[in-house]
């Protein structure tokens, strides 16, 4: 039942993490520590899975209310910031993190601003006044790091035709083709929360990876953190196809230089090398919108907006009626300077 | 707002021009235009294909005639042409002047087409073949106000096209352009509309680890040719017409094309 939280040593106050200095601050007095140098509290406890557990806010006293997944949010009453630490320990520890570089305020403003940019979104949504949460989440992921040994044999042809009197000649000159390739992918990431969507999340990347940092609790104060849902074994079917489809464009690249190419054999033997728990900072909008919630989401290092944004009818007759007119009158003007009438 | 609406009245000019205008006759005066000595048109008919044909002369200043004889003096059809030219010295501009006939040998079922200067210049023998071939059909079924009604509106289409280019070119088809278009507007529009939810912006090179991946081994065994080779076709366009143009005994010089039915 260990229940971290960041009492100011200046006053007293809940500190937060400060994602403009990445530093635990203190909104009350100012002062901030660096979280490198500070002593991490976490503990090793163990726990078994379904055992059922209460917290209790270390500040108020007040039991926090939380879902099974989250490993870190604020005390509904008094809203200090909390970390439960028996959630982030033993097999839940994770092992790097990226804080958040993207503040509050500023995840409001590049949310509205994607939001006056969007061509067929409604006017009514343009403005994005309706923003109903928006919520700091580090979203569980495992980085995959997956090594792969790759032989391929194909067929290739190269096709030269020329003519010669009154024959076209085709030519066709016939290969066998091998390869031995080497390709090893790292930190690919695969989301392990089980209540993000999963396409939302893949179109969020890249993150940038340079600013992985070593796991501390105090990353996670004054956010909400979820630990992960689906081991990296669950996981591993899930990265073995994201990098398939980069094996078979590196493939095809590979045996480039011919005119048609079909694959007699292919081998590809794939190992998973390790694979790393990490938490990534995604901001999560809730907008109302026509009675009906739209969800997006931010990727909390570059700004990166994703998620469907309602499309207006109108604005689509627009753009529609308008390219379709300019491309007829395109094509109107090339007729009359071919030597065609208007009509 | 408005921009949009500039937008839409845009768009329906647009789809507008691409159908063709229906004509509203203005002039009262009426040539005769159809010469129907072997009676091949009734009286309503007639009145209705002469006022096209006045109507369509005007626009390309120059006269579509059409000439029907039953041929007692068994005269060839297109020397009855020529004939019909230097003595009723027809011509939207003057007399003997710019000209389009169409002549119909009943006796000897022959039909002849003629262009005289701007006829000429502009419905030269290929486009008067290309007539020709259109007509041809439903003359030989007897549908002679069909034939005589595809005869003026493709001599009046064909000549708002300059010389030399094919007026036959989908290039040139309003319906062909509208529906390009739509296409183009579709597939952009369609395309905004699918990315407006965010792309996948990583690809096989953003996780690859280039230092310890690449190619370690190559191998490209030449196998064997083997070569095929076509004969080219000779593009012979064989022509149902011909017969070509010629001088009328006036000394006017015409383009032309024959047909039988």
């Amino acid at each position: 039942m260990q229940v971290i939280d960041y009492k100011c040593p200046n006053c007293g106050s809940s500190m937060v993490f400060d994602s403009e200095t990445g530093m635990l601050s203190c909104h009350s007095c100012g002062r901030k520590d660096d979280i490198e140098q500070f002593p991490d509290p976490l503990r090793e406890n163990v726990f078994s899975e379904d055992e059922v557990v209460e917290y209790h806010c270390n500040s108020c006293g007040a039991i926090i209310m939380t879902e099974s997944e989250t490993s870190a949010t604020v005390c509904s009453f008094c809203g200090a910031a909390v970390v439960l630490g028996d959630r982030l320990t033993g097999t839940l520890a994770p092992a790097k993190v990226i804080p958040f570089s993207i503040s509050k305020e500023k995840a409001m403003d590049a949310f509205q601003k994607w939001c006056r940019n969007g061509r067929l979104t409604p006017n009514g949504f343009m403005t994005a006044d309706r923003i109903k949460g928006i919520t700091g989440l580090y979203v569980p992921f495992w980085l995959f790091e997956l090594h792969n040994k790759i032989e391929v044999h194909g067929l290739g042809t190269k096709v030269r035709t020329y003519r010669r009197g009154d024959y076209q000649y085709t030519e066709t000159q016939h290969f066998d083709v091998y390869r031995k390739i080497d390709l090893n992918y790292v930190q690919v990431p695969i989301d392990a929360a089980e209540k993000m969507n999963d396409e939302l999340m893949d179109k969020l990347e890249p993150f940038p990876y340079d600013q992985l940092k070593s796991f501390k609790t105090a990353y996670l104060a004054g956010y909400i953190a979820e630990k992960y849902s689906y081991n990296d074994e669950e996981l591993y079917p899930r990265a073995k196809e994201k990098v398939s489809a980069y094996i078979n464009s590196s493939i095809q690249s590979a045996m480039s230089g011919y005119s048609t190419m079909s694959y007699t054999n292919k081998q590809i033997d794939t190992r998973l090398q390790h694979a790393d728990y990490v938490l990534l900072p995604v901001w999560v909008v809730h907008y109302d919108y026509n009675k009906s919630e739209h969800t997006f989401a931010m990727n909390g290092q570059t700004g990166k907006v994703v998620g469907k944004p309602p499309i207006s009818m109108a604005k689509v007759s627009a753009w529609f009626a308008s390219i379709t007119g300019a491309s007829f009158i395109s094509l109107k003007l090339i007729a009359l300077m071919m030597g065609g009438g208007l009509w | 707002m408005k921009k949009r609406n500039i937008l839409a009245i845009l768009f329906f000019i647009a789809v507008y021009l691409a159908v063709p205008m229906e004509m509203s006759l203005a002039s009262a005066e009426l040539k005769t235009l159809i010469y129907d000595e072997a009676g091949l048109l009734n009286k309503e008919e007639y009145n209705e294909l002469n006022v096209m044909a006045n109507e369509y002369s005007a626009k390309r200043e120059t006269d579509i005639i059409i000439l029907t004889s039953t041929n007692d003096d068994n005269i060839d059809v297109m020397k009855m042409t020529e004939d019909f030219y230097d003595e009723k010295a027809p011509g939207y501009d003057k007399p003997n002047g710019n000209t389009v006939i169409l002549t119909m040998d009943m006796r000897n079922r022959d039909f002849y087409l003629a262009g005289f200067y701007k006829g000429k210049e502009y419905l030269d023998e290929g486009r008067l073949n290309k007539i020709n071939d259109k007509i041809t059909p439903d003359l030989a079924n007897g549908d002679y106000r069909l034939a005589f009604q595809k005869y003026i509106q493709t001599a009046y289409k064909y000549m708002g096209f300059r010389p030399g280019v094919n007026p036959d070119n989908i290039l040139f088809n309003g319906w062909f352009q509208l529906a390009v278009s739509l296409g183009i507007g579709g597939i952009i529009v369609g395309t905004m509309a699918y990315r407006s939810g965010g792309r996948v912006t990583v690809n096989r090179q953003t996780y690859e680890d280039a230092s310890t991946s690449g190619i370690l081994e190559r191998q490209d065994t030449y196998m064997r040719t083997t070569t095929t080779k076509r004969k080219i076709e000779k593009n012979n366009s064989g022509g149902s017409g011909g017969g070509g143009g010629g001088t009328t005994g006036g000394g006017h010089s015409h383009s032309g094309s024959r047909g039988s039915f």
